[in-house]
């Protein structure tokens, strides 16, 4: 591969510095990350990086490749693929991004690194049992009634203990281990 | 050529061979033509085979070669030339391989020769037949870009420097039409204003082409192509266009009679055939004499169709034609023996006498006042006596006789009609837009009824009395069958019944001299028409039965054929070759916009109804030329014949067909060359969506001074000249997803020499090269890069587009790409966008390889034995490959291996030489 890191830091500086590539080319839908020859045209069909200069899937690609592996798998961007796939439509050399940021989250989460947002919208459904209580108000009730529906959801909180206690004991785990 | 005897001598098992060893080079490129003229020049015979009708392939249509920019045709032509003038070469352009047997040193190969029809040694190229051929088609030489005539060259230094007639064979029209009448060609000189011309063609088929245009069937509007994309043709409504539009501007030039033979040829009968005998031979020059029995000529077109579908003066003057070309009628002059006629000094007979007697319905009380047959009741009308009928009038019967009947009856004054039939709306045989025309007209039509009693108290008619029918099993003639419905009998009252059941020919007719069928009709041979009596013929209805006009027409012009054979004392019997019918698949219809048939405008209802004059009112010449434009031009060529008029040294032959013919050869060098991805597989890039994103090859034809703009670089939106372009690579080559793994190999070069043009073309012009990596591998191409950045000013960006966005107002096309250089997202508008296609293996390599039990590579190509030591070596012996068959090449490894593999073939071809 002749993509290199660009400052000439130390002597080891055209060799990966881990081998963190092997490991994601190891899991399945990884396979082909080292076939990538860095030719752009994921980020310029991202719908993603269309939006924010921050998420760049080449440079996460090229991250991985020069084994950048802490870096990579603290940082909230592999988590900010929508897995709507054009990338893989149209890349020529068959690298599968959303794949590859998959095995990323995977491994990240393995090792801890879930970014907060993530993990309170987890813990929120497994407070409440649905992502939107905190948002049913007064108002929506109001319009419910109006609308000649009951305002009362009954939402079924049963349930939702039922499955904690089936998968996660009596209290629900801090920061789940699920995705 | 190694004809069909050598062959015959060769396959002797003994090796007597006393021939000069030979090779066959299939594919006429530079590679195939750099093989042909080494082998050549070692003495050996070469058969240079070629499937399009010039040697000299993609070279040809390139513009400049890299990395030297020379002109393209300047290094081609003299090698053209080179290779035509060596006596050692022979040329098989136009030609494919057909199947190959035996083994090295003894292949024998079949191979087609397309026609040309054009003479090869004759034409000398001066291009007369171009501006007078009325047939444009998108030109591939020029990748679709222009249009090129039916009748072409692909470039100026084209090799044999002979035109070529792209013809396809019989449009479905005219191969559907009874009398063959050139459908397309007319059609197609309409669209360019040639009404003249276009009747001509008309009249060379038929002497009725105002006649025709009204009553016809049109058997080939059925099977029009176009009526596969929305409406067929109206081809009948467009023939009587030309008609009306020569009367109408009295265009007519005198008809001068041509009667240069001395054979007299009797007609019996003025019908339809007759006459179009008697046409067809007065135009080959025999003196001919039709006899009638009825006080005017015209048979059935004159006596049982109405007037408001045949105006008279119509019919009048196209008799009168064929009158003025020298053909006498004796009309009040039936023929009693057809035998006699030949006793008087008639060379030839030609019978055409119809079916004039009306069939009987089988019921009693046919005879009885109120009750007339339909042919009867039609010839008392159009003959002006008077007919009384009653208030209410049924017709039975569903034929186009029945059908005038009633509608003749509406305009005698009859208040109610009603046509009844046996079988139902799909089964009736009349003109279905008749049927529509009566309806509107007020008659009414019971289907599925049958009449089973006349009712007629005390001689008089009172009425009918019906059973209804339901159809059952088919019958002999493939239509269901109607049965009955026990039980379901009505009595309809009825003033005036008219029997339109079909006619029969006259069992004491005068055709009975000749042996006939139990129905009266003549056993002719169903090609010459000859009947049991040498030198009598027979035709029309006396022949077929009650048929339609046109098979009338069609079998009096084919008796005509058959009568001047006879008389010249020509062979004949034999049905003529059979032209290849063009099939479905084999038409263009990619560019064909929507558009309706026209429609005839027709004479008021109200009015229609109270007198004969004519309901369809005809085409304008707007409409008519619109009507023409929809043609699809199934055949490309459309045998006009203008070409064969404009040809001063009689290089066209219409006449030739296909030839097949078995070389036997030592060697077989496949040199077949490539084909373009096709990048439509990409649609985000918006080629063939928007119009200016264009390929290389098409770029290459527009900066070509004898491409379709002669050298201009414009956008092909508006014309204009881009100030700014971009090309992108790697499209259709290494592309995994698209099944191309591997590099094209010339793409990088060719486009830098493309945007080096585009600078020279345009030097203000901003030129920029998307790319992910650039290969330039060979001897001077770094350099050349270099050049194009620094002296030519070519951007090169690094980062592959991801699409093509179009704006719809300026047309002007952005490109979307990461420059992976700083990272950065771009959206850069250009003017024009060029896309540089990867190669592949070209189309038929697969059939060839199967007659070599040859095995291609996964990617398609030829497999070669070894790619280090043997790299144009087949796997088969004596089999060898240069070019871009094996894998993607530039020109000079083109050539390189096109020496090669004749090094490898004269190998083969000297061990013969020896053994001899």
């Amino acid at each position: 591969m002749s993509e290199t890191a660009h400052e000439p830091r130390n002597k080891i500086a055209h060799e990966p510095k881990s081998t963190f590539s092997q490991e994601i080319a190891a899991q399945p839908g990884g396979e082909y990350i080292r076939k990538c020859i860095q030719c752009g045209l994921c980020t310029a069909s991202c719908m993603v990086a269309n939006y924010t200069d921050k998420y760049r899937p080449r440079k996460m690609v090229q991250k991985i490749l020069i084994g950048e592996r802490e870096e990579v798998l603290s940082s909230e961007l592999p988590w900010l693929c929508m897995t709507c796939r054009l990338c893989e439509e149209r890349c020529q050399e068959g690298v599968s991004l959303a794949e590859i940021f998959h095995v990323v989250r995977d491994i990240a989460a393995r090792e801890g690194h879930i970014p907060k947002v993530f993990k309170d919208t987890v813990n929120l459904v497994m407070k409440d049992g649905w992502l939107l209580k905190g948002s049913y108000t007064d108002f929506e009730q109001d319009d419910r009634t109006s609308l000649g529906l009951d305002p009362d959801l009954n939402w079924n909180e049963e349930f939702m203990k039922k499955v904690k206690a089936r998968y996660f004991g009596k209290e629900p785990v801090e920061g789940g281990e699920q995705e | 050529m190694t004809t069909e005897e050598t062959s015959k001598q060769n396959s002797s098992a003994g090796q007597t061979e006393s021939k000069v060893p030979a090779a066959l080079v299939v594919g006429g490129g530079v590679a195939g033509m750099q093989a042909a003229l080494d082998i050549a020049s070692q003495g050996f015979k070469v058969y240079l085979l070629e499937q399009s009708p010039s040697i000299g392939g993609r070279m040809a249509m390139i513009d400049k070669t890299f990395p030297t920019l020379d002109c393209s045709a300047c290094i081609l032509t003299p090698r053209l030339s080179e290779t035509s003038r060596n006596p050692n070469i022979e040329l098989l352009t136009y030609s494919e391989v057909k199947s190959i047997t035996g083994e090295a040193g003894d292949f024998r190969v079949r191979i087609r020769r397309k026609a040309r029809y054009v003479n090869e040694k004759k034409c000398s190229a001066c291009a007369e037949c171009v501006p007078v051929c009325p047939v444009e088609v998108p030109n591939d030489f020029d990748q679709g870009l222009g249009f090129r005539k039916a009748i072409y060259s692909p470039f100026p230094q084209s090799t044999p420097n002979a035109y070529t007639i792209d013809k396809k064979g019989e449009p479905p029209c005219r191969a559907t039409c009874p009398a063959h009448v050139n459908a397309q060609g007319f059609v197609t000189l309409m669209k360019h204003g040639k009404y003249d011309e276009a009747l001509e063609i008309v009249r060379d088929a038929i002497p009725f082409p105002g006649v025709l245009g009204r009553v016809c069937i049109s058997f080939c509007e059925a099977e029009c192509e176009r009526g596969t994309l929305d409406d067929s043709m109206s081809i009948r409504n467009l023939h009587r266009f030309l008609a009306d539009y020569e009367r109408e501007n009295n265009l007519a030039k005198p008809v001068v009679p041509k009667i240069d033979k001395k054979e007299r040829v009797a007609v019996v009968g003025a019908g339809p055939a007759g006459i179009s005998c008697a046409y067809q031979l007065a135009r080959k020059g025999y003196p001919v004499t039709v006899f009638e029995a009825k006080p005017e000529a015209g048979g059935l077109l004159r006596y049982a169709i109405p007037e408001y579908r045949l105006p008279r003066n119509i019919l009048d003057e196209e008799i009168q034609r064929v009158v003025d070309l020298g053909v006498k009628i004796k009309v009040n002059t039936p023929v009693k023996s057809v035998r006699d006629l030949l006793a008087k000094g008639f060379k030839a007979v030609f019978v055409g006498t119809g079916a004039s007697v009306s069939n009987k319905i089988g019921l009693p009380g046919e005879e009885i006042v109120g009750v007339i047959h339909s042919v009867e009741f039609l010839e008392k009308v159009n003959t002006g006596q008077d007919v009384k009928i009653g208030e209410k009038v049924a017709v039975i019967g569903g034929g186009d006789a029945a059908i005038d009947a009633a509608r003749v009856a509406v305009r005698l004054g009859a208040s109610d009609v009603t046509v009844i039939y046996r079988r139902s709306n799909i089964e009736i045989p009349a003109i279905p837009s008749e049927v529509e025309d009566a309806k509107s007209e007020g008659v009414k039509f019971m289907m599925l009824t049958n009449p089973i009693e006349i009712l007629s108290p005390r001689g008089v008619l009172t009425g009918i009395r019906c059973v209804r029918m339901r159809l059952g099993e088919p019958d002999h003639s493939g239509r269901s069958r109607p049965v009955p419905i026990v039980g379901s009998e009505f009595t309809m009252a009825v003033n005036t019944l008219i029997l339109g059941v079909g006619q029969s020919a006259n069992p004491r007719g005068v055709q009975t001299e000749c042996d006939c069928t139990e129905y009266a009709t003549v056993k002719a041979d169903p090609v010459t028409l000859q009947t049991s009596i040498p030198g009598v013929f027979a035709g029309g209805d006396v022949v077929l039965g009650p048929l339609t006009v046109v098979k009338a027409v069609g079998q009096g012009r084919q008796a005509a054929d058959s009568i001047d054979m006879y008389l010249r004392g020509i062979p004949f019997g034999h049905s003529p070759p059979e032209r290849h019918r063009v099939q479905s698949y084999e038409v263009d219809k990619r560019r064909v916009l929507p558009a309706k048939r026209a429609i005839m405008a027709k004479q008021g209802i109200r009015s229609r109804k109270s007198d004969f004059s004519e309901v369809e009112l005809g085409f304008s010449e707007e409409t008519a030329h619109s009507e023409a434009e929809r043609c699809l031009g199934c055949a490309v060529c459309c045998d006009c014949n203008q070409c064969v008029k404009a040809c001063q040294r009689g290089a066209i032959d219409q006449s030739m067909t296909d030839e097949s013919a078995e070389l036997s050869v030592g060697a077989i060098i496949i040199a077949t060359g490539y084909r373009l991805f096709d990048i439509t597989a990409y649609p985000q890039l918006g080629y063939g969506r928007y119009s200016n994103v264009i390929h290389a090859m098409e770029y290459e034809r527009l900066i070509n001074a004898s491409g379709p703009t002669k050298g201009h670089l414009i956008r092909l939106s508006d014309g204009r000249i881009p100030e700014s372009m971009g090309f992108i690579q790697c499209v259709g080559a290494r592309d995994v997803s698209k099944d191309v793994p591997y590099c094209s190999r010339v793409c990088c070069m060719y486009a830098i020499k493309n945007a080096v043009m585009a600078r020279e073309h345009n030097p203000d012009a901003d030129v920029t090269i998307y790319y992910a990596d650039i290969r330039a591998f060979g001897k001077g191409f770094e350099q050349f890069y270099d050049m194009a950045q620094t002296r030519f000013g070519v951007k090169f960006v690094r980062g592959r587009v991801a699409e093509v966005a179009e704006d719809k107002h300026t047309h002007n096309l952005t490109v979307r790409y990461e420059d992976t250089e700083t990272g950065t997202l771009h959206d850069v508008e250009h003017e024009m966008i060029v896309i540089s296609p990867g190669i592949q293996p070209p189309e038929g390599l697969d059939d060839l390889a199967v007659e070599l039990g040859m095995d291609l590579a996964a990617d398609g190509y030829v497999d070669v034995a070894d790619q280090i030591v043997t790299p144009v070596d087949t796997k088969i012996a004596g089999v060898f490959v240069c070019g871009c068959a094996d894998a993607p090449k530039d020109i000079p490894d083109s050539v390189s291996a096109g020496s090669a593999a004749a090094m490898r073939a004269t190998i083969i071809l000297n061990n013969m030489r020896k053994k001899v």
